[in-house]
């Protein structure tokens, strides 16, 4: 039937046999046609790869910073007026869920933004080639200004593959009235005494501590500083992390550390379904009043800005993290959580490198930081910070210690916290159940 | 409501055409009426929160009473800049638009076609096609990317609309060709004899009675389209190409979430698609039956 | 081919064809008749198939690749065989993920046919204005998305300030608040509460697309003979709406075997892979952090190959039932 020398459109025009079905079908064909001529008219946006467009050079700058969404268009063009070769495209997501599949599509493609939040990528990406070697192309000098902390935690074999933008810390914001309503005075110094803090907190009727262990990497900011605290040694988990030899999750230090946690929370020092709570509500819950305490970190007072009634943002007050005993270092959770890695590949590479400069000269970077109520990472800038809050939670940052798991598989060696939590399972059997986790993940 | 009886044998109530006779149970109907409403409120509750919450000042979300003492429309304009709602609105428009045409002109045919027509390696043909319908989204997204490279349609919402269309026609297919394959064929057949070729029959007699079947499609269509967001965010990185959604969505930070804001963007975001779904409705109603086409 | 010729033979064609479907051609007599149809059949396919091929098709097949390696998006890839699937049968986790993914795509079919069945039927009793009323109102939930419906319903199943728990304190039910989305025994039925509510109005609008479309000489005859309402319902309306089912029932299959945003939005797959599905677990391999800092997208895809299989089934089981409801 098909075995004939005329084009299967003639063939078929000839064997619809009628004249009108023949000019419908063009109709048709017509239409579709021209849809697909609509679409491909549609107002197509140049391609925003790396190197030119229209005589310019593009740097793409991705992130999901958006604390500083409304101050990065002032930094964009005071930078682009001193060099007006060069174009930022500044994209913000809003979490990470939103911008990791794209960043990843890009890098599986080898298109790598000029300028992108690493995630916790920062060393496998640095390790595969894909983001460049900061210590040689920013140099020794611009990163010694960098708290330790920020640099370390992207750091492996010699070399820096991020640097940090927003610093964290972790502290106790809490509200004095609740405080001193339940008859705690001045703020406990070790987690004993917050254990006997919450039982005069408890018997007024609110909770003590608000905190959010959902998801488990938040649960994570909680527990692992604890297994600095045990050990005493920050770089323990940093070893652990990278699961090096004799480092285990089923160890004796995390053991304890678990053993810790175990006993905070039964002494009834969190509020009740922690592992249900998220960031968001743990917060609210604070600053309605519900609770006396809030673990969380240094990005909470913007938030309490933006979201908290006024007269609770003028008396809210931080301190540190509780110690294992008297005397002992305050470990505190400090890892900066949002740094900016530079592609390796890219051709605009050294426009990117130009505008990080920029940025984190003191004129751009403190007020970007300021203007967010964020933490900064350099201590030049540390000593302009303006909201006292924000001023005490960096001064932390000496007795600073992971809380960030980075190594393979090492993400999923926190979802058995949540049983500590749910106080659904032994420290013993969890410890266990973290190791097992691991090594599943890593495949 | 077409496809009723118009066996009066009490008199009516109300008295539209076709209207559903009433014999035992006058009160069944209240009944029913009463469990529909209930379950309306139940449905819209969450719907109602969303709106009251792009009304209030931003701290009394979570401990203000339900009903916000303060009414401000504030949000809305702040929405409309801070995320250049104009424009991406626009952007969803013609996406949208041109996908749902493209997919009504491809499911159309091909529902037709496997609905009415006979020809070698059917079954297997709409097997292999709806093998679109069985791989989770997620799992396409890096094949897809690196393909929409080669092809030099990355970053381009031409590239975005084609990647919708062609997703998305095997599903409508499927429903056209559940809604053809309830038309009978004698009226093919009967088209047949008096000589129609193919094309007009599908043209001229099968489609026009399908209007309940496209009213369908367009809804689920330009739903689908309206809403969908993890190709559009990945596909297009200039920002002022996005639509609606990936915007709308970022709004939802890491550690904070302008509610307000982001509500009141929601809630003009779903205007449209409000439009769309009362303008389809219309064609179940003006649509078909057996019955009339039988005669 | 001649025009002329197919006209003068259908009235031949039409004694000697036979009323039956399926039917392929038996030789080339038959070749010549069923000639327009065929190229009507092909060439109405020609734009789906190619742009399925392109665009559909080609990734498929490059993600079924994937699973054979342990690639993880970028740098380079070794074939390692049928390791993933090995491993996946290895994984404590895939298997849990699989119980909850069969569970909650056999929950939500049943749910989402049947309740929206029996609401397009009650839509359709009542007087029209109600009518349309209640179903622009009950699709609403419909217009937003998952991701933004489990947000909303993520903040109403707060265990401190979320709506539900508040409500039932208020009027004295306060015992059973719960951390919904955080106890492993509610999550699932929470999460299936919001998969219903969301797609409720879609399923319900097919049926009552369907009712439409019942002969309405059935119902005529049927009261004639004396049939009351409800026997009317289970005889006349229900077999008229079974192809309609069918689809209904294959549909939501599929989208509970493939399901993603609403369990990810809520949960993450939380608390400690309760709620993990197939979808999500694939996700969090691939893109999240969950898989550390190394992307496993080879593992990721055999996990999108067996929903593939999966769902495969449930179009086999649709196709089955059709074909049984039209002999």
């Amino acid at each position: 039937m098909s075995s004939s020398n005329k084009t299967p459109l003639k063939l078929a025009a000839s064997a619809f046999g009628s004249q009108l079905s023949r000019r419908t079908l063009f109709k048709v064909g017509g239409v579709g046609v021209a849809a697909a001529a609509l679409a491909s008219c549609a107002p197509s946006t140049p391609t925003a790869g790396s190197g030119a467009s229209g005589g310019k050079t593009v740097v793409r700058m991705w992130s999901w910073y958006t604390q500083q969404q409304d101050l990065f268009p002032k930094v964009i063009k005071a930078f682009e007026d001193k060099h007006p070769s060069i174009t930022i495209n500044n994209r913000l997501f809003g979490t990470p869920d939103q911008y990791l599949p794209a960043l990843q599509a890009a890098v599986s493609a080898g298109d790598v933004p000029e300028i992108f939040a690493p995630h916790t990528r920062a060393l496998t990406y640095g390790t595969q080639g894909v983001s460049a070697d900061l210590k040689k192309e920013l140099g020794s000098s611009f990163l010694n200004d960098f708290f330790p902390p920020t640099n370390q935690e992207y750091t492996t074999g010699g070399k820096q593959y991020a640097v940090g933008f927003m610093a964290q810390t972790f502290g106790l914001f809490y509200n004095p009235e609740l405080l001193a309503a339940a008859g705690v005075n001045g703020e406990p110094e070790t987690w004993d005494d917050l254990i006997a803090a919450a039982a005069k907190i408890n018997a007024t009727g609110k909770s003590t501590l608000a905190f959010s262990a959902n998801p488990t990497t938040s649960a994570g900011d909680f527990f692992l500083p604890l297994i600095t605290q045990v050990s005493d040694d920050p770089t323990y988990f940093l070893k652990l992390d990278q699961l090096e030899t004799g480092f285990t999750w089923d160890s004796d230090v995390v053991l304890k550390a678990l053993q810790l946690n175990d006993k905070i929370v039964k002494a009834k020092v969190f509020q009740p379904g922690t592992t249900g709570t998220a960031g968001a509500q743990a917060e609210q819950l604070f600053y309605t009043g519900g609770a006396a305490m809030l673990f969380s970190g240094s990005w909470s007072p913007q938030d309490f800005v933006q979201n908290a009634p006024p007269e609770f943002v003028k008396k809210y007050k931080v301190m540190r993290t509780p110690a294992i005993k008297s005397g002992a270092r305050h470990w505190t959770a400090d890892q900066a959580g949002a740094g900016w890695s530079v592609a390796a590949g890219s051709k605009a590479k050294d426009a990117a490198l130009e505008f990080l400069k920029f940025m984190y000269s003191a004129a751009q970077y403190s007020p970007l930081m300021n203007g967010s109520n964020s933490m900064p990472s350099t201590k030049s800038a540390a000593a302009l910070i303006e909201n006292p809050i924000i001023q005490l939670m960096t001064s932390w940052l000496p007795d600073g210690c992971p809380h960030i798991p980075f190594g393979a598989g090492s993400a999923a060696g926190l979802e058995p916290l949540a049983k500590i939590f749910d106080q659904k399972g032994s420290p013993e059997a969890v410890a266990k159940e973290m190791q097992a986790a691991v090594l599943n993940a890593r495949g | 409501m077409s496809g009723t009886l118009t066996t009066p044998q009490t008199t009516p109530r109300a008295a539209p055409p076709g209207a559903r006779r009433r014999r035992r149970m006058p009160l069944g109907k209240s009944f029913v009426a009463f469990i529909l409403v209930g379950l309306c409120a139940l449905t819209i509750f969450p719907l109602v929160w969303l709106i009251l919450t792009s009304l209030r000042e931003q701290n009394t979300i979570f401990n203000g009473p339900f009903l916000p003492k303060q009414i401000t429309f504030q949000a809305y304009p702040r929405a409309w800049t801070a995320t250049n709602f104009g424009l991406h609105f626009a952007n969803s428009v013609w996406i949208t638009t041109v996908t749902v045409l493209g997919v009504l002109v491809f499911s159309t045919l091909a529902g037709y076609s496997f609905a009415k027509l006979r020809f070698p390696f059917k079954n297997l043909i709409y097997v292999i096609l709806l093998s679109t319908l069985m791989m989770p989204a997620t799992a396409l997204i890096i094949p897809l990317y690196l393909e929409l490279k080669k092809l030099g349609l990355l970053n381009s919402q031409a590239g975005l609309i084609l990647l919708y269309v062609s997703g998305s026609a095997p599903f409508a297919m499927f429903l056209m060709r559940a809604f053809f394959e309830t038309l009978p064929d004698e009226l093919v057949q009967a088209a047949r004899i008096d000589g129609a070729g193919e094309f007009t029959i599908f043209w001229r007699v099968i489609l026009p009675l399908a209007r309940p079947g496209i009213a369908v499609v367009v809804i689920f269509q330009f739903l689908a389209t309206w809403n969908e967001f993890l190709y559009a965010n990945t596909i297009l990185q200039n920002t002022g190409a996005l639509p609606l959604q990936p915007v709308l969505y970022s709004l939802m930070g890491q550690y904070q979430t302008d509610w307000p804001m982001l509500t009141a963007g929601l809630t003009m975001s779903i205007v449209p698609v409000i439009l769309v779904y009362v303008w389809m409705q219309r064609q179940f109603v003006a649509g078909l039956t057996l019955g009339a086409v039988k005669n | 081919m001649a025009t002329k010729n197919s006209l003068a033979k259908s009235s031949r064609v039409d004694r000697v064809r036979p009323a039956r479907r399926g039917r392929r051609r038996a030789g080339s007599s038959w070749g010549r008749l069923y000639g327009a149809e065929r190229i009507a059949g092909y060439t109405f396919l020609v734009p789906t198939v190619v742009f399925f091929a392109i665009f559909v098709g080609w990734p498929i097949l490059y993600a079924i690749g994937l699973s054979f390696t342990n690639w993880n998006g970028f740098g380079p890839a070794s074939f390692t065989g049928s390791a993933s699937y090995v491993r996946m049968f290895n994984d404590p986790v895939a298997r849990r993920a699989f119980v909850v993914t069969i569970l909650f795509a056999l929950s939500t079919t049943v749910l989402q046919t049947v309740i929206p069945l029996v609401a397009a039927v009650l839509v359709n009793f009542v007087w029209k204005a109600l009518s349309v009323v209640v179903r622009t109102i009950l699709f609403i939930p419909a217009i937003v998305s998952f991701v933004v419906s489990g947000v909303l319903w993520k903040l109403i199943y707060d265990p401190n300030i979320g709506t539900l728990n508040q409500a039932l304190h208020t009027i004295g039910l306060g015992q059973f608040a719960q951390p919904w989305l955080s106890n492993p025994s509610t999550v699932l039925p929470s999460i299936l509460v919001v998969s219903l509510w969301g797609a409720f109005g879609l399923n319900m609008l097919i049926f009552f697309a369907g009712i439409q479309g019942v002969d309405p000489t059935l119902y005529e005859v049927a009261q004639v003979d004396g049939a009351s309402r409800v026997q009317q319902f289970f005889y006349i309306t229900i077999p008229g709406l079974r192809i309609i089912t069918a689809i209904v029932i294959a549909l939501n299959l599929m989208n509970g075997f493939k399901v993603f945003d609403i369990i990810f939005v809520m949960t993450g797959g939380g608390p400690s892979h309760a709620s993990d599905v197939f979808g999500t677990y694939l996700y969090t391999l691939a893109f999240g952090s969950t898989s550390g800092s190394i992307p496993q997208l080879g593992y990721a895809s055999a996990f999108s190959v067996v929903v593939m299989v999966l769902c495969g089934l449930a179009v086999l089981f649709q196709v089955t039932l059709a074909r049984r409801a039209n002999r």
